[in-house]
C-alpha cells in the first residue's frame, strides 16, 4: 500500500488543485478511491492521483530565501502614480515656458 | 539545536497562532496527542455509522432512506479522511483497526447507546450531529494543519447532516400525536449523552491538547454554545428537555445547567468501552473486518502468484 496524493480541477478554467490524499495499493485503486472521497457530489470533473513519493518539495519554508526587496514585482512597488504625474506635467510646463 | 531549544522553538511557534505539518519537528507528546485525538475521531465518524444504519429499516419513505443511506456513506467517508491523516502521524491503519475491534482505544460516548425508532434518525441527524459539528468548526483552528485541511470537508459535509436531521425533526414535529412522542421519546433518552458528549469541565493547566491549541475551546464553552443554539429551537418545537434541564440566564441571556445537574455516572463504562451496545457493535466490526479480508487480500496480492 501507499500514499497517493489528490488533485482535483474543478472545471475547465481552473487549475488542478490538492484536495486530500488517499492509501492504495495501485494507481487504479488509488484513482477509484479518490473518487469515492472527493467526487461524491460533484465537486469537480477530473482528478489526478501521484504517488507521494514522486512529489519534490522544499525541506523548509522556500519563501525565507527571499529576503531582498522584491517590491518591483508587485503592483505595489509602483505606487502614487497621480503624484508622479503631476510632476511630469508640471516639469512638461515649465519646460514649455522657457 | 538542543532538544529543549527545539521544544522552545516549538512552543513559541504555536504560542504565535502558527501551524504544524506532519513533516515537522514536533514534540513526541505532541505526536501522540494529535494522534490519538484524531484517531479517535476517525473511529467515532466509522462507529456512528452503525446506529444510523440500525435504523434504516424504519425509514418511512424511499427517499428517506435513500438520503440516510447517503448521509451513512459520508461519515464512512470522513473515516477514511481522518484515517489517513492519522496515518502520516505514524501508525498504521490495521494497528487503528485491530485497536478499535478489540476495545483497546476509544470512540465517542453516544455510539455506545441503542437505536429504538426513527425517532432517533431525527434526534443523531439533529442534535448529535449539532452538537459534532459545534465541536469540529471550533477545530477548524486547530494547530494540526493537516486535520484542519480534512475538517473542511467534513464541516461542510455535516452541514448538510444537520439540515437533513432538521427536515426529519420538523417532519415528526409536524405530524401525529405518535410521531412527535418519536422524536420526544428519543429526546428522554439521548439528552443526557448529548450533554456528556462534550466531556467533563476541561483543566488547561493540564490539557496538553489546549496548551497547544490542537483543541481551540474548552469543553464547557462548546456545550455552551451548544445550548445556546439548541435549546431555544426544541422548546418552540414544543419538547420537553429532560434532566439535567437548562434554564435560562436572564443576566446573562445564556441557557445553563448547573454542573452538580449533570450526573456522569453513566459514562464510566463507557470510558472503559462498557457500554450498552459497546461489544456487540464492536463485534459487528470486528465481523465485518474479517469478513471483508478477502477484499484487502485481492486488492494488495496479484492472483495466482
Amino acid at each position: 500500500m501507499e500514499v497517493y496524493e489528490v488533485f482535483r480541477r474543478a472545471g475547465h478554467k481552473d487549475p488542478y488543485e490538492h484536495c486530500g490524499a488517499v492509501t492504495a495499493p495501485d494507481p487504479e485503486m488509488a484513482l477509484m478511491m479518490a473518487k469515492e472521497c472527493f467526487l461524491r457530489r460533484g465537486e469537480g470533473e477530473h482528478l489526478w492521483v501521484a504517488r507521494r513519493s514522486d512529489i519534490h518539495a522544499f525541506s523548509g519554508d522556500p519563501a525565507i530565501d527571499i529576503v531582498a526587496d522584491k517590491s518591483y514585482r508587485h503592483p505595489s512597488g509602483y505606487r502614487d502614480v497621480v503624484a508622479k504625474r503631476e510632476r511630469a506635467i508640471a516639469r512638461a510646463r515649465e519646460l514649455e515656458a522657457s | 539545536m538542543t532538544y529543549d531549544e527545539k521544544l522552545q522553538a516549538f512552543n513559541d511557534h504555536i504560542a504565535a497562532g502558527g501551524k504544524v505539518e506532519a513533516e515537522d519537528w514536533m514534540p513526541d507528546d505532541y505526536r501522540k496527542g494529535v494522534l490519538k485525538f484524531i484517531e479517535m475521531h476517525a473511529n467515532s465518524e466509522i462507529m456512528g455509522a452503525l446506529p444510523e444504519r440500525e435504523v434504516l429499516p424504519s425509514a418511512p419513505t424511499l427517499k428517506r432512506k435513500m438520503s440516510l443511506c447517503a448521509k451513512i456513506q459520508d461519515e464512512v467517508g470522513h473515516a477514511q479522511l481522518l484515517y489517513r491523516v492519522a496515518e502520516d502521524l505514524g501508525k498504521p491503519r490495521d494497528a487503528m483497526v485491530s485497536d478499535l475491534v478489540n476495545g483497546r482505544s476509544k470512540f465517542h460516548n453516544v455510539f455506545h447507546y441503542p437505536v429504538r425508532h426513527w425517532g432517533d434518525a431525527a434526534l443523531i441527524g439533529w442534535l448529535i450531529d449539532g452538537a459534532a459539528l459545534v465541536t469540529q468548526a471550533s477545530l477548524r483552528d486547530s494547530s494540526y494543519a493537516p486535520y484542519t485541511r480534512v475538517l473542511k470537508r467534513i464541516c461542510a459535509e455535516e452541514q448538510l447532516h444537520l439540515r437533513h436531521g432538521e427536515d426529519i425533526t420538523l417532519e415528526l414535529a409536524s405530524g401525529s400525536e405518535h410521531q412527535r412522542w418519536m422524536f420526544q421519546d428519543a429526546l428522554d433518552r439521548w439528552w443526557l449523552a448529548i450533554i456528556h458528549f462534550f466531556g467533563p469541565r476541561s483543566n488547561p493547566e493540564k490539557d496538553l491538547l489546549l496548551r497547544w491549541k490542537v483543541k481551540t475551546e474548552t469543553n464547557e464553552n462548546l456545550r455552551q454554545e451548544f445550548l445556546d443554539r439548541y435549546v431555544p429551537k426544541i422548546l418552540e418545537l414544543g419538547f420537553t428537555i429532560p434532566a439535567p434541564v437548562p434554564y435560562l440566564d436572564e443576566a446573562s441571556g445564556h441557557w445553563l445547567i448547573n454542573d452538580e445537574d449533570i450526573d456522569w455516572e453513566p459514562l464510566e463504562g463507557i470510558k472503559r468501552n462498557d457500554g450498552p451496545e459497546t461489544a456487540r457493535r464492536l463485534a459487528q466490526r470486528k465481523a465485518m473486518y474479517d469478513d471483508h479480508r478477502w477484499v484487502r487480500d485481492a486488492m494488495t496480492e496479484p492472483v495466482g502468484v
